[in-house]
């Protein structure tokens, strides 16, 4: 009896999460339903704001794990002097809200450092690539984070017995533990992707809101209610929502698959 | 038990009667929160009324009204917003009460690099122009009007590098010299007189000058409350002076002094060639 009623107890928080997420979905067909349409919809807009978004955040996360999985295994595996402080740094774009780290960025490319970057190298600021380092900024601290606790639970007898069958570091890397952190990295990239597609502070911040330049989802969800145009907010949500329940669930069942049958 | 259920619900309900007695909803634009602080400080210290304050974008707060059904007075950045309003059953038509003018506006980065000294020089080669976005900011609509009105549109919309959100971050982008000019208002210069100057445009190019309109929604609750707020904000002892001293133009004779014949207010739809030009 106790077992169930503990059982019930889990479920109950389940199900009720579920529910009012589902409640919130409902919200938005019922607010639709009730509000009048303001403007056309403009599908063209909406098509390039989606393609943006998929791309950049695509770009960004792929850029993200690039960075993440080294770091990660040097804060999984050795010890070295003001580690706690490099930890620190690394997870601040964690805590630090996104639009105070958009705001960040714009005035580092206001330093001469940032001056010469943009002279000589290319130009980042108000353009696409600004979105791609404002979500990669965003969501480089939980890449790591969550990269970093799939090799924080990878035994390391096994790279110490591939070095001791006379593989070479970067084989052991490569060979033993990227294979065995596949899933785990698998599972960081969906969830930081996520993140970056609904990234919108840093981004507008120094990316701006141009039409059809740097309008990403997010931007363009808040430009439809910033005009009062709720009906328009509302489709651009839904579509947002239907994107990303999609790949979400496309993921989950890919994984599941690929789960070792016994 | 079910007594003890009835007073406390009879509490509740007159706590919610006695607080709401002396309270105001006030939707106020972002773009005074600097004057409106002040100014509701004042308010609340000499009449005891608690001004709940939400500030936000002008098209947003109206979303936001709309959404809660709540709002006591609401204050936008330009007349359009009334204008949006009224049409989707938010304000109460007629209410409307200017606090003051606005007047389109060139501001450079204080030294003013590229020795911009009058609208054409907009359309210079190799510019970064930033306006806020025309669909959805008022300050990028009425850049756009005088753009067009002129006949710049076409030479100076390819030297736009960026719409910002909104008007303050229009002028962000100017005071972190990320762009060479911006079409904002004469205020931007008061905001921030030690990192941009203002570039009168001449009197006869600017078709058509802003103003700051302050209103009463639809679901006010005590409309004589909200009416003595906005009396309070519009009187040149209390909110007026206040203002003032934070470089917005409380008169109209003296907004005229800058475009003698321009209109005040109105509307203006944005133009086929803008939508044609940001398609490409």
């Amino acid at each position: 009896m106790k077992n169930k009623i503990f059982k019930i107890f889990l479920w109950a928080f389940l199900i009720s999460l579920v529910l009012f997420f589902l409640a919130l979905i409902f919200g938005l067909f019922h607010q639709l339903k009730i509000t009048s349409v303001q403007k056309q919809f403009a599908a063209g807009e909406i098509f390039f704001a989606i393609k943006l978004t998929l791309l950049t955040a695509t770009v960004s996360s792929v850029i993200a794990l690039i960075f993440a999985v080294p770091i990660a295994y040097i804060l999984s595996r050795y010890n070295f002097p003001l580690k706690n402080i490099v930890n620190s740094i690394l997870y601040l774009p964690i805590v630090i809200s996104p639009i105070a780290l958009g705001a960040m960025l714009l005035i580092f490319f206001n330093t001469p450092a940032g001056k010469f970057f943009e002279a000589y190298i290319f130009r980042v600021v108000f353009e696409v690539p600004a979105i791609i380092l404002a979500q990669f900024i965003v969501i480089i601290g939980l890449a790591i984070s969550l990269v970093k606790s799939v090799f924080d639970y990878i035994n390391p007898e096994y790279e110490l017995i591939s070095r001791t069958l006379g593989a070479t570091h970067s084989q052991t890397f490569f060979h033993i533990l990227l294979p065995t952190a596949k899933k785990g990295i698998l599972s960081a990239f969906l969830l930081v992707w996520a993140r970056a597609v609904g990234e919108f502070g840093a981004t507008v911040t120094l990316a701006g809101a141009t039409t059809m330049k740097t309008e990403t989802m997010p931007v363009a969800i808040f430009l439809s209610f910033a005009s009062c145009d709720i009906y328009n907010a509302i489709i651009l949500m839904l579509i947002s929502l239907f994107i990303g329940i999609a790949v979400l669930y496309g993921i989950h069942v890919y994984a599941e698959n690929r789960k070792p049958q016994l | 038990m079910k007594k003890v259920f009835t007073v406390i619900g009879i509490l509740l309900t007159l706590a919610n009667f006695v607080c709401a007695a002396e309270e105001l909803f006030f939707f106020c634009g972002a773009a005074v929160a600097v004057p409106m602080r002040e100014i509701i400080k004042n308010y609340e210290k000499e009449t005891g009324v608690k001004v709940n304050v939400i500030y936000g974008g002008s098209g947003t707060l109206l979303s936001q009204m709309e959404l809660t059904k709540r709002g006591d007075v609401y204050l936008c950045g330009s007349p359009d917003y009334i204008k949006i309003g009224e049409d989707r059953g938010l304000l109460i038509p007629g209410t409307d009460k200017i606090i003051s003018y606005l007047v389109p506006a060139i501001l450079v980065p204080k030294e003013n690099p590229n020795n911009i000294q009058k609208l054409e020089d907009l359309s210079k080669k190799g510019l970064r122009i930033g306006i806020g976005n025309p669909e959805t900011v008022c300050l990028g609509l009425y850049g756009i009007e005088l753009l067009d009105y002129n006949n710049l549109l076409e030479k100076v919309l390819p030297n736009v590098v960026v719409f910002a959100k909104s008007c303050e971050d229009t002028a962000t982008v100017c005071v972190l010299k990320k762009v060479d000019a911006i079409i904002g208002w004469d205020v931007f210069e008061s905001w921030n007189p030690k990192d941009v100057a203002w570039i009168k445009i001449d009197k006869k190019k600017i078709p058509r000058l802003a103003y700051i309109p302050i209103a009463i929604p639809v679901f006010v609750k005590n409309r004589k409350r909200a009416e003595n707020f906005i009396s309070y904000v519009l009187s040149p002892k209390n909110g007026g002076k206040i203002f003032k001293k934070w470089g917005y133009i409380f008169d109209v004779n003296k907004a005229k002094k800058y475009a003698p014949e321009a209109k005040i207010g109105g509307e203006y739809k944005l133009p086929e060639k803008y939508f044609n030009f940001i398609k490409k």
